[in-house]
């Protein structure tokens, strides 16, 4: 008993620390000044030049759009990979293996100007082709260590009994396999669409130009300066997704015990 | 089951064309030489080595991101711990809340950290409240510290969450036998569950230290004068003066410590597993 | 073999659709009018909708906006396939004399230009912006790199560059985090000329010892802001604009061009060659030097205006404070073009500052 109560007191502060900057900016988002100056003044002048401010608001729908995109291909490209790697006996298994992994090993930085560099290689502009592509290799490996990691506990002579009752393979897949690797398939595609949303460095080196996203708005706003509107933006995604969350938490209370298994 | 190559060449000539083959584009570029009528050179490397400074400014970055990494293991594996093997309700609800800042963006966490850290800022309206300082100014921001402090906020997630796969993969009854062969709760940690959870820490260090080497937001707005890091150097490389071929030798030779430090790493992680 | 690739071919095309995704669609329902098309920064003035909307009418043309990240970015777009395409650009001195070298832009009749009279004399007179003399670019908007302060806290008259080599307000200045500036800034200390040092030694030791000083470097203007407004600074480098801005927003910062002078900038119009409609070009860029233009978006926060005229109607303290009068133009350095190897040069001299 004493080892839980000392449990969840680390798990408090560890919570403390995580979320102090973030309490301090959704409190700045209600202060007046507009440098975050102290003491504290209630204000809701922000979030009105929020509802004014298209520029941002395209830039958060842009994030969003390209983040949702990043999980829908991630989850696909790892689920392909993954029922592949699980069952093959191939001589590549190994290289194929080091090679979605490698994503990981790059920082960011490098990939991205890795990227310009192929662009610029080709005589090409800056494009959202790339863009995504860049997003979807660096959320990848996460995606397929989720996945992977549910593949490897499923007991998969459930689907030989399948096929040696009769059914075809895409029935399995659809029937059996599917169903059981869903959570994974959900949660992999969660972990995809928050680190391509959060991503600025691969979207500062790609972004085509007279564009932005979220993340570049706010380190662009080197010539008009950044106002807390960014921190109400910033509450206003973290209140949602919350809500999101909580919302799935209930649909779906029975599968996400497998969630990061 | 080679037939069923078709699932994985989408992925795998993604992951070839736009990683791999880039890559090799970089180290191209990095040979050669700047201006009009460029021909292959091994100057850019030469310049990088000759400069004292440039070395100084690896080797702090490296170090910076060791400590990083060393943090975000003491911090993250008793959390992970207390998750997987202590408590028994709300894991869910925790790992969730660990992944929710990721969706504040990395650049307002930033100025968040400074508002929090800076003299006469929050942390040091709150400790004063407290008599846990004097009058004396914190002193935090603009400091080595404050950009540990900060990297720490935005990887130690990913640390968490690898570590406490590794925990909870293992199979209970190792540690019940453990037990039952009266070993204390020390030795069990240390001779059973440290070890196997080996795997976990090796990987959870690479995600920690890969991108802190490449970080160059934060050492810009939290570590004032002293700020400079590869990745700024980098940046400026590419954004401010477009020596791209001077900014590929410096990324080449990073990539290169990322893969020796990895090549360490799991050779570490083969010898005492 | 052919299901293997069809797999690969349908992930690609769902990635270039969503790829399209990305950018909003733009309906073209102007088509048979003339298209103007316009290089420059985001939300720099000319795109401002409502400017747009009324040269489209009165002219019956449709104005498309091109954006750029960088002038390095510019003078690439018109290297590989610009030409012909685009009409008008906002060029600076850091790649005019290599885009009229190359060929690349139109000479501009300035007698056609009926605002080219209101121009301060001294912007006409910038070097980069002609060659032979033929004009190749004209000004439109410019801002200088000054002195910072909070008047709350430093009472004595500043007006010198030396004010942030000063001990007495060590842990309390702010430095600019940019080679061009830090270089220039110390030449103008050490009384060198700042486009042209001669010494970058002296410039790099003179540096060195100003970073024991700062409180820190900052990089973007709003950096500056938060640190003034959190009172972590008390005097530094900054913009004219932003300074301007902070101070309506009621914070007490004053501004000022020290005597050694200050680091300035202009950016300027120009056509692109083989325009297909040079003559609205050059009446976009008279509308762009119009009283009326320059007047409302210097109100609104822009920079400063070049139309003498503009002066006039604008509050004088204001005038004043930003140095929108002869007597201080001729006191800034305006930022000249250098070479890349000159860059490279200074980059490194200011990295090393840094790492130190």
């Amino acid at each position: 008993m004493i080892k839980k109560g000392f449990g969840w007191l680390y798990t408090g502060i560890i919570f403390i620390f995580l979320y102090a900057p973030i309490a301090v900016l959704m409190l700045m988002s209600f202060n007046k000044s507009q440098y975050n100056s102290l003491p504290f003044q209630f204000s809701t002048r922000w979030y009105k030049d929020l509802a004014n401010d298209q520029t941002l608001i395209d830039a958060s729908l842009t994030s969003i759009y390209i983040a949702a995109v990043t999980a829908i291909f991630c989850v696909i490209l790892a689920t392909m990979l993954m029922l592949w790697i699980v069952q093959t006996k191939s001589k590549w298994k190994k290289w194929i293996d080091s090679l979605v992994i490698l994503p990981l090993t790059i920082p960011w930085l490098i990939l991205g100007l890795a990227l310009l560099l192929l662009l610029n290689f080709l005589k090409l502009d800056k494009n959202y082709f790339v863009l995504l592509i860049g997003h979807i290799i660096v959320s990848l490996p996460y995606t397929v260590m989720v996945i992977k990691a549910r593949l490897q506990s499923l007991d998969l002579t459930i689907n030989e009994a399948s096929a040696s009752l009769g059914a075809n393979e895409w029935t399995t897949f659809r029937k059996i396999t599917l169903p059981l690797l869903f959570p994974a398939m959900l949660a992999g595609g969660f972990l995809a669409f928050v680190i391509s949303f959060d991503n600025f460095i691969l979207s500062y080196f790609l972004i085509p130009s007279g564009h932005s996203t979220l993340p570049i708005e706010i380190y662009s706003s080197i010539k008009f300066g950044f106002t807390p509107v960014i921190n109400a933006v910033s509450t206003i995604i973290l209140a949602g997704t919350t809500i999101v969350i909580l919302f799935i938490i209930m649909v779906m209370k029975a599968s996400l015990k497998y969630l990061f298994k | 089951m080679n037939k069923k190559f078709w699932l994985v060449s989408p992925p795998v000539l993604l992951l070839i064309a736009f990683c791999v083959i880039p890559l090799f584009i970089m180290v191209y570029f990095s040979f050669l030489s700047d201006g009009a009528d460029p021909h292959l050179t091994l100057s850019n490397y030469l310049d990088f080595f000759q400069k004292g400074f440039y070395l100084k400014l690896t080797w702090k970055t490296i170090s910076t991101s060791l400590i990083v990494t060393i943090i975000c293991i003491l911090i993250g594996y008793p959390m992970a711990y207390i998750m997987a093997k202590v408590i028994n309700s709300g894991k869910t609800i925790i790992l969730i809340a660990i992944i929710i800042p990721f969706w504040t963006s990395q650049l307002v966490r930033a100025y968040s950290w400074q508002n929090l850290l800076r003299d006469g800022g929050i942390l040091e309206m709150i400790l004063r409240k407290f008599h846990l300082i004097g009058s004396e100014p914190l002193g935090i921001l603009f400091t080595q510290t404050a950009v540990i402090i900060a990297l720490v906020h935005i990887f130690f997630p990913y640390m968490v969450i690898t570590i406490y796969m590794s925990l909870e993969k293992m199979d209970h009854s190792i540690i019940e036998a453990s037990k039952s062969l009266n070993a204390g709760p020390f030795t069990t940690f240390w001779r059973i569950i440290l070890p196997l959870s080996k795997p976990g820490i090796i990987s959870g260090s690479i995600l920690v230290f890969v991108p802190s080497l490449g970080v160059f937001v934060e050492p810009r707005i939290l570590g004032g004068t002293k700020g400079s890091v590869i990745g700024t150097v980098i940046e400026d490389q590419f954004f401010e003066i477009y020596g791209w071929n001077f900014g590929a030798a410096i990324a080449f030779i990073l990539l290169m410590i990322v893969l020796i430090s990895i090549a360490i790493l799991s050779k570490f992680a083969k010898e005492e597993v | 073999m052919l299901k293997k690739s069809l797999g690969l071919i349908i992930i690609f095309i769902l990635l270039i659709v969503s790829a399209f995704g990305c950018s909003s669609s733009k309906s073209s329902t102007d088509k048979g009018k003339k298209e103007l098309v316009i290089v420059n920064w985001k939300d720099y003035g000319s795109d401002d909708p409502a400017v747009v909307k009324e040269f489209e009418k009165k002219y019956n043309v449709k104005i498309t906006h091109q954006y750029m990240a960088s002038e390095e970015e510019l003078l690439t777009k018109l290297r590989t396939g610009g030409v012909g395409k685009i009409d008008l650009i906002l060029p600076n001195a850091s790649i005019l004399p290599v885009a009229i070298k190359e060929n690349l832009l139109e000479e501009i009749d300035t007698t056609k230009l009926s605002n080219y009279q209101y121009i301060f004399d001294q912007f006409k007179k910038l070097p980069e912006n002609q060659k032979d003399n033929k004009v190749y670019a004209v000004p439109w908007v410019w801002g200088s790199t000054g002195l910072a302060y909070n008047s709350n806290e430093i009472k004595e008259n500043v007006d010198t560059v030396n004010i942030l080599w000063d001990k007495k307000y060590k842990g309390k200045i702010a430095f600019r985090d940019d080679f061009n500036d830090a270089v220039m800034t110390a030449a103008l200390a050490l009384g060198q000329n700042p486009n042209n040092p001669s010494d970058l030694n002296a410039i790099k030791k003179k540096l060195v010892e100003q970073k024991q000083l700062n409180r820190t470097y900052w990089k973007t203007g709003d950096e500056f802001s938060k640190l003034f407004a959190g009172k972590q600074i008390t005097v530094g480098l900054m913009w004219s604009g932003q300074a301007a801005a902070m101070k309506k927003n009621g914070e007490p910062i004053n501004y000022v061009i020290p005597k050694e002078g200050a680091i300035g900038w202009v950016d300027n119009w120009a056509i692109v060659k083989d325009s297909k409609n040079y003559d609205l070009a050059v009446k976009f860029i008279d509308y762009m030097l119009s009283k009326k233009f320059q007047e409302d978006w210097v109100k609104k926060g822009g920079p400063n205006p070049v139309n003498i005229e503009v002066t006039k109607n604008l509050d004088a303290e204001f005038v004043k404070q930003m140095g929108i009068n002869e007597e201080t133009i001729a006191k800034l350095h305006f930022i000249s073009y250098h070479s890349d190897a000159e860059k490279k040069q200074w980059n490194e001299m200011w990295q090393e500052v840094k790492s130190q």
